[in-house]
């Protein structure tokens, strides 16, 4: 029976005849054939069930007795699909076979997918959609439990009703903003400038660009609490670029209420040069202290492809003053790179502002990436490292000597 | 979990899955399971059937992972039961399911039933190049050269590279073959190896010498050997190819140097417009140098002196009657320090020249520069192996010429006791597989893996024509 259904399909899908006609044609043939095959494999499934004797193959009965209602199917679907059709049925079958895959996909991104250059860019594009989907569900199902047991409080209070008293209405949250929003208003008249350099959309990749965007809302976000915040200048930005797009995502129509300076000018035009200094990791200088009338230039990237001296060069192409954050001289660095995201540099250089604490500013490095501050001599200090390492991290001695070497080489 | 011996029934199965700690993954790590001991594929069917008789279907990645147990044993008729089920159950496979699929038919007298999977298999995606691998070896096993090779070409058209395991069974299978088109075809493969600076290993160059040997009526006599220094073959007298660039390649590698090195995205990563300038003023006014010294790099040879020293005892090494030296630096050097005395910077500048670069600059890009300013006869000094420089160009091509022109013109020193240092010469001959039409000289590797990818081979395999 099997075996002349297939000679059907084929003759089917070998016809010439124009599709309407197959479409007829498989109309009339093939619910015979299938109520056929159906009743056929059930009355062997009854045979088997009273014999002890195990059935090995009988998994491929099932299987093919399943897929005859599938061939109608198939039939009926033209026969070349359309590049993203095709792409998507492809991403099916990997997530049947368990691959890391979303399960939803929008048009957009499938081409996302199909203009990934390799196989490894295409799998880890799909890895990342597809860890984005999860931490989405997870999430979804957390506020789902929290408003049941919202609702399940609600219901405890109501039974036992008690109305406190207060002076106030309770309105903190509007408030706060109000506050803030003072504060930073302030801020554009007589606080300190703090720029960020918006030039670097072409060293990015799209991805980038939206993680940059994440972190300077953030940084926007804890300026805007602080006690004192900077008056923030967005440098080189352009209304038709990437960051502005990323920016609308995040803001919607907050972004033209913010209280920042947007502007498509450079620092230079804006600043007189002399008084500018440009905050890199690459900067050969090290800051000492900070300085209430200097304005700070932190450049907006993320950088992870490893492109050092990006926003060195930015510096000295201008001519300007360039410094790093001394962070070997006072944290026993361990591993990572030196770069810092924005809103940590935020938040560092808000510390620094409001205390001069170096100790303090710097307890916003990420902990993972050194062992501890230093406070006291070097010598001693890389003996307690050399044991660290050996203990907890199984690290060969050789390697963390030449570590430190490298790292503290100028003292 | 350790799969069962014998196959087992619905209730044995049952009774397994409830006392493993999760039910729902129960099938998946039992079917891991099965592949990693290699269990009897009649377990696995009598799991699938279970399975089936439970859900009434069968998952893709369990059909999968029995395809995988059916490979591992060589399972023929399994494995096109299990291809005509997805066939029909599925519209297309995945290239997991592929590569199994040919993997488990180029193995047996089915082998182009292999042929019309990777035809569908390359609707969806560029196959693996396992798949293609197998497809080749199998299509050569059954002496279709004329299928393989179009194989072969349709592979490197597609950016898959191939193995060397493919390329040594045409050279196994066509041994004792006769054909001016099959020759071509193989020596294009030599060309290959070539073109793309790759070694063959042991096993890989005997299969190449027995076939040269095989040509009816060739006459090929191959021999193996040690090159002497000086670039000739002991065996048949025949002088190496040099390493020096033609003059085409030599223009075109200085302005990818300039253009991509040096300049990059943007000139003030590595240096400024204004001081690149004045360092080709000053290039340009003295030229042409013998050999170009990394000041800095020369200077760290042996930590326990001063630096100035070890970069004064290395100029004192190199400085032979009328070699002209250029030294680059940093300016930080010509302050006076524990580390740079002034006197003998003074005296090291009699000696050669000197060009001192901003400190925050980048001298080897410098380095480059002027050694290939010079001209073909000039070397350079340095133990660095300049690869972050060679990942600045962007294209292969101009990186075999950057690896071929820095083998035959980077000079390095290495610090022994007393003082003295020991020179690894630049190699005057070119490293790669080489032809005159009826000389073929062919570098290989000792051993399959070799760990340094800049180390090149010093065995050679002769091969020459009566």
């Amino acid at each position: 029976m099997q075996s002349a259904n297939m000679l059907l399909k084929k003759i089917v899908r070998n016809s010439v005849l124009p599709f309407a006609a197959q479409h007829g044609m498989k109309k009339d043939l093939f619910p015979l054939s299938r109520t056929l095959s159906l009743s056929l494999c059930r009355k062997q499934d009854n045979s088997c069930t009273p014999s002890e004797k195990l059935d090995l193959d009988a998994w491929k009965k099932v299987m093919k007795s399943g897929l005859q209602e599938e061939v109608s199917e198939t039939v009926s679907e033209p026969k070349e699909l359309s590049s993203l059709a095709a792409a998507r049925e492809t991403l099916e079958m990997w997530r049947l076979a368990g691959r890391s895959v979303p399960e939803k996909m929008s048009e957009e991104q499938l081409k996302a997918f199909m203009e990934c250059p390799s196989k490894s860019a295409k799998k880890k594009y799909l890895r990342f959609l597809y860890l984005k989907e999860l931490y989405k569900k997870n999430d979804k199902r957390k506020m789902e439990e929290k408003r049941e047991r919202k609702l399940e409080a609600q219901e405890q209070t109501s039974k036992t009703e008690e109305i406190s008293k207060s002076p106030f209405v309770c309105l903190w949250a509007s408030t706060m903003d109000k506050a803030y929003n003072w504060r930073a208003a302030q801020s554009m008249i007589f606080g300190q400038p703090l720029v960020f350099d918006m030039s670097f959309e072409n060293e990015m990749s799209v991805r980038e660009v939206a993680n940059t965007v994440k972190q300077l809302v953030l940084s926007e976000g804890c300026n805007r609490r602080s006690v004192d915040p900077f008056h923030i200048h967005f440098c080189n930005f352009n209304d038709d670029s990437l960051y502005h797009k990323e920016f609308l995502k995040h803001y919607r129509e907050a972004w033209g209420k913010l209280l920042i300076t947007v502007t498509d000018q450079c620092y230079t035009e804006v600043f007189p040069k002399d008084k500018l200094i440009y905050l890199t990791a690459d900067s050969p200088k090290v800051m000492k202290t900070f300085d209430h009338d200097k304005i700070y230039i932190v450049g907006s990237m993320v950088d992870k492809s490893i492109k050092t001296g990006v926003s060195l060069a930015r510096a000295k192409r201008l001519g300007l003053e360039t410094a790093a954050l001394p962070l070997e001289k006072y944290l026993l660095w361990n591993t990572g790179a030196k770069n810092l995201t924005l809103d940590q540099m935020m938040r560092i250089l808000l510390t620094l502002k409001d205390t001069a604490d170096w100790k303090k500013a710097l307890e916003f490095v990420p902990k993972r990436k050194y062992c501890g501050f230093v406070n006291k001599p070097v010598s001693e200090l890389k003996k307690t490292l050399d044991l660290i390492n050996t203990l907890k991290l199984g690290k060969r001695q050789q390697e963390v000597q030449k570590e430190f070497a490298k790292n503290y080489s100028k003292k | 979990l350790q799969p069962p011996e014998k196959p087992l029934q619905d209730e044995e199965w049952n009774r397994l899955r409830e006392n493993f700690r999760l039910p729902e993954l129960f099938e998946e790590v039992m079917l891991n399971s099965m592949i990693k001991c290699n269990s009897h594929v009649d377990v696995a069917k009598s799991l699938l059937t279970h399975m089936a008789k439970r859900n009434g279907d069968v998952a893709y990645n369990m059909l999968v992972k029995y395809l995988t147990l059916c490979v591992q044993q060589g399972q023929v008729s399994e494995i096109r039961d299990v291809y005509d089920i997805m066939k029909v159950r599925f519209k297309i496979l995945e290239i997991g399911a592929y590569s199994l699929l040919i993997k488990g038919l180029t193995n047996s007298d089915q082998w182009r039933m292999a042929l019309t999977i990777l035809e569908e298999a390359k609707k969806t995606m560029i196959p693996s190049r396992t798949s293609y691998e197998s497809c080749i070896k199998a299509a050569n096993r059954h002496q279709e050269m004329k299928l393989a090779f179009e194989l072969y070409h349709e592979m490197l058209a597609k950016n898959v590279v191939p193995t060397l395991d493919v390329l040594q069974s045409f050279f196994d299978f066509s041994t004792g073959m006769k054909g001016a088109e099959l020759q071509k075809e193989l020596f294009g493969i030599l060309l290959y190896l070539r073109e793309n600076q790759i070694y063959p290993h042991k096993t890989f160059m005997r299969s190449i010498k027995l076939w040269f040997e095989s040509i009816p009526g060739g006459n090929w006599r191959g021999h193996l050997t040690n090159i002497k220094d000086s670039g000739q073959c002991p065996v048949c007298n025949h002088q190496l190819e040099d390493s020096n660039l033609s003059e085409e390649e030599y223009n075109n590698l200085s302005e990818r140097i300039i253009r991509d090195v040096i300049h990059g995205t943007d000139t003030f990563r590595k240096t400024t417009p204004q001081e690149f300038e004045a360092f080709q003023t000053f290039v340009e006014s003295r030229l042409p140098f013998d050999i170009v010294i990394d000041g800095l790099n020369v200077s760290h040879i042996k930590p326990r002196k001063m630096q100035c020293e070890n970069l004064f005892d290395a100029i004192n090494c190199l400085a032979k009657e009328n070699v002209r030296l250029l030294v680059l630096g940093r300016k930080h050097m010509l302050i006076n320090s524990s580390n740079w005395k002034r006197e003998i910077m003074k005296e090291m500048q009699n000696k050669a020249d000197f060009f001192f670069a901003d400190n925050i600059s980048e001298d080897d890009a410098f380095l480059l520069y002027a050694t290939l300013r010079s001209g073909k006869h000039c070397k350079f000094v340095t133990r660095d192996f300049l690869r972050d420089h060679k990942a600045c160009l962007s294209d292969s091509l101009t990186r075999h010429l950057f690896r071929k022109w820095q083998r035959g013109h980077q000079i390095v020193l290495k610090a022994m006791f007393f003082s003295v240092f020991s020179q690894q010469p630049a190699f005057r001959y070119d490293c790669v597989v080489q032809t005159t039409g009826d000389t073929w000289h062919i570098p290989y590797k000792d051993v399959f893996e070799e760990k340094y990818s800049y180390r090149v081979p010093r065995k050679w395999l002769c091969v020459q024509q009566k």
